[in-house]
């Protein structure tokens, strides 16, 4: 299971769904999905979301034991 | 919307196209009736209605299909590599996650059903004398019952 910190990070940047979405190349109901944690992005979402948050990628994303 | 859309032209098409052809079929049947001796003569009534209808839906189907298409094409996040129909949503990469997994769920539905459908000849065989439009629609509803599989799975992973 991934878990990750977008909906905490979005709100640092003060990024609404909807720009944080056209940033990263996604619908805003794909970012619904992350925040919620039902969906488990691509390598590629999760370096371009690391990207736009300045972080590495092991800081936004990390492994939770089931 | 897109989706609902797409998949409603297209049971839209499966119906119209049965309608016609049904249509067509009676007349041949009576036709074929009359050669063998079991009738002496008939009379139906030929409507237009089910051709209109047929070019109408082909017209709009096409229409949607292009506007979709260019919609799908000038949006720079959608997968275009993944766009075969227009049903598919190919938006980003959970939209195409999405599809995929709708599909297969579809195509599971779609062999129990073919099942069901092929199996039900079986009880009344003179479905393709007597009763013809029985072989035309249940085969009509097979794509139709996929479809409708498809978007109620899609639906569901959407708002999941």
């Amino acid at each position: 299971m991934i878990k990750n910190r977008v909906k905490e990070l979005r709100a640092r940047f003060d990024y609404t769904q909807g720009e944080l979405a056209d940033l990263v190349g996604v619908t805003r109901q794909t970012i619904v999905a992350l925040e919620k944690g039902s969906y488990t992005p691509s390598l590629l979402l999760a370096m371009n979301l690391a990207e736009v948050f300045k972080l590495p990628i092991e800081e936004v994303f990390s492994k939770e034991e089931s | 919307m897109k989706m609902n859309i797409a998949v409603f032209l297209r049971i839209l098409l499966f119906i119209s196209l049965s309608l016609m052809v049904y249509d067509y079929l009676k007349l041949e049947q009576s036709f074929i009736q009359m050669e063998r001796g079991f009738i002496d003569g008939f009379s139906l009534y030929i409507s237009p209605w089910p051709g209109y209808f047929f070019v109408i839906t082909t017209i709009l189907f096409l229409f949607a299909n292009i506007v979709i298409f260019i919609i799908v094409w000038r949006n720079k996040n959608a997968d275009k590599r993944s766009f075969l129909t227009f049903e598919y949503d190919v938006s980003d990469e959970r939209a195409v996650g999405n599809t995929r997994k709708a599909v297969s769920h579809a195509f599971s539905i779609l062999l129990v059903y073919s099942l069901l459908m092929i199996g039900s000849y079986m009880y009344i065989p003179n479905y393709f004398v007597d009763h013809i439009w029985y072989p035309l629609f249940t085969t009509a509803s097979i794509p139709i019952v996929g479809l409708i599989s498809y978007l109620i799975v899609y639906k569901v992973l959407q708002y999941k």
